[in-house]
């Protein structure tokens, strides 16, 4: 009940949802059906597939310019030392220069950190990063933070792209490695952008995800709750006067499939990966007891 | 398309490449659709986990492929199907003690070895040899059966690694003899100085000393 009592909450303060309802009431009744059966959820909410990337883009138009600040505020930094992990578990530049392709990854974060880690422990200045997102928002915060780095000048080692996870525009087997942080919780259809994953990937191409997850220690899941629904979007209406889309970005964790169901999504793709379990040689490895997992996979 | 299949492709290059992770990486070009290049470092993390734990994944595939393969030992009695298992071990004997140092080392390093893998390596092919030679001991006898079968050719596995022309001599003796089990647990010994020796190597190549 509670969950529900929020969406209605947040329908009757954001002009966004409000949208949205109109168009439901609007909508003829003898399409009613059809388009029950093509819904997906936007956090708790149930809406129409062809309406959830519009209300996503808007989400990260109105964050954009505070998502740093913001993920900063909300996870005390920890999201700096989960991304500083993500990247250091798939040493990019190991075996030489490689072709990346950092998907939902507007401001720059994960990019930035491949090419730092490939030059700092490889000496490797050849590995090149496309970063692709459906938000011009959240790209031009990225172009304007590779701006202030050592990178600006080189649109071979970095270049930008707004583009659709699920239809990506881009020739297939094409990338060594497809990374995807934060992001695929966005997308109206996961196995599409696993789809598109696999295809844009060369052979022997790893695909790695870090997205939100389940907790599984019950006193650990119990204050990561009460955290999620009640300090983070405080901080959004305090920090980016946003409420309703920082309340968003915690229901559509939730909504995120748990670890094993996300790993056998991946397998379903056509990718290899680990054994059904957590940690070494397993398709998944957590962070946090959960609150975060990393899921990679390789084309074979 | 499984990581089992990977893992049997790797199997046939131990011979020449060892219980190494890129004895996993060149195995992607044995496929029906070979890749153009070896797996990257990266992918075989992903797959069979960081460092080492890939060489454990890829030893411990080896020894299950071992077991299955004595199945097909054309004398179904129990030395002939001992003896098979010990010359599967031939190809790769030379890799073999450090890849029993490496399963009977645990990641944490607590406590610094740990023989249980060792140990259930023994018990599995002392089973599936009591499976293939149609074994009917019933009761305590069916552990008494095991335990000594076990014993006694984790002593010639053993033996195979000092002298690998008399392991199946050694092997019949213990078989035919008596006190047998007894002289077998002697042979306890040599494992303890194999494992020793294994790490003093692993320690010198790590750079330690």
């Amino acid at each position: 009940m509670r969950p529900t009592t929020r969406v209605l909450r947040l329908q009757r303060a954001q002009p966004l949802y409000l949208a949205h309802r109109r168009h439901a009431h609007t909508t003829p009744h003898t399409n009613v059906t059809t388009e029950a059966e093509k819904t997906t959820h936007f956090g708790f909410r149930t809406v129409p597939e062809t309406s959830k990337e519009t209300l996503v883009k808007d989400v990260f138009n109105s964050v954009a310019s505070k998502y740093d600040l913001m993920n900063d505020a909300m996870s005390f930094g920890v999201h700096r030392l989960w991304k500083d992990t993500f990247v250091s578990l798939l040493k990019p530049g190991k075996s030489g220069a490689i072709r990346c392709l950092d998907v939902a990854g507007g401001t720059g974060d994960i990019a930035l950190r491949i090419l730092d880690y490939a030059k700092d422990n490889y000496a490797d200045r050849e590995t090149s990063v496309e970063v692709l997102d459906i938000n011009s928002e959240m790209l031009k915060e990225g172009y304007k933070r590779f701006k202030k780095t050592m990178y600006h000048k080189s649109a071979r080692i970095v270049s930008f792209i707004e583009g659709n996870a699920q239809k990506l525009e881009l020739p297939p087997s094409t990338y060594d490695l497809y990374t995807i942080a934060f992001g695929i919780r966005n997308c109206t259809s996961i196995p599409d952008v696993l789809k598109e994953a696999h295809r844009v990937l060369k052979p022997g191409g790893t695909f790695a995800c870090l997205e939100f997850s389940k907790v599984d220690n019950p006193i650990l899941a119990t204050i990561y709750e009460n955290y999620s629904f009640s300090i983070i979007p405080l901080l959004g209406t305090i920090l980016a006067s946003d409420r309703a889309s920082y309340q968003y970005l915690v229901e559509s964790i939730r909504r995120f499939p748990p670890q094993s169901q996300f790993g056998q999504m991946i397998r379903d793709a056509g990718f290899e990966t680990g054994g059904d379990f957590e940690g070494e040689g397993g398709a998944w490895r957590d962070l946090w007891g959960g609150v975060a997992s990393i899921h990679t996979g390789v084309k074979i | 398309m499984n990581t089992s299949r990977l893992l049997q492709l790797a199997i046939p290059l131990v011979k020449e490449h060892g219980f190494t992770r890129k004895t996993l990486s060149l195995s992607v070009l044995s496929l029906p659709s070979p890749h153009q290049h070896p797996l990257s470092d990266t992918a075989i993390s992903a797959i069979f986990g960081r460092g080492d734990e890939a060489r454990k994944a890829l030893f411990k595939a080896w020894l299950e492929q071992g077991r299955r393969e004595m199945l097909h030992s054309e004398n179904k009695s129990l030395a002939p199907v001992l003896k098979s298992r010990l010359s599967w071990n031939e190809p790769v004997l030379r890799y073999l003690p450090e890849a029993f140092a490496l399963i009977a080392s645990p990641a944490s390093g607590i406590p610094p070895l740990d023989l249980r893998p060792a140990l259930k390596h023994a018990a599995t092919i002392a089973d599936q040899a009591c499976y293939i030679s149609g074994d009917a001991s019933v009761g305590t006898a069916w552990y008494t059966r095991r335990a000594s079968l076990a014993t006694i050719y984790a002593a010639a596995e053993l033996h195979q690694l000092t002298s690998p022309t008399t392991a199946y001599g050694f092997l019949d003796n213990l078989l035919t003899t008596p006190q047998s089990a007894e002289k077998a647990i002697g042979e306890v010994g040599l494992f303890a100085d194999y494992i020793g020796k294994s790490w003093a190597g692993i320690l010198r190549s790590s750079g330690i000393f």
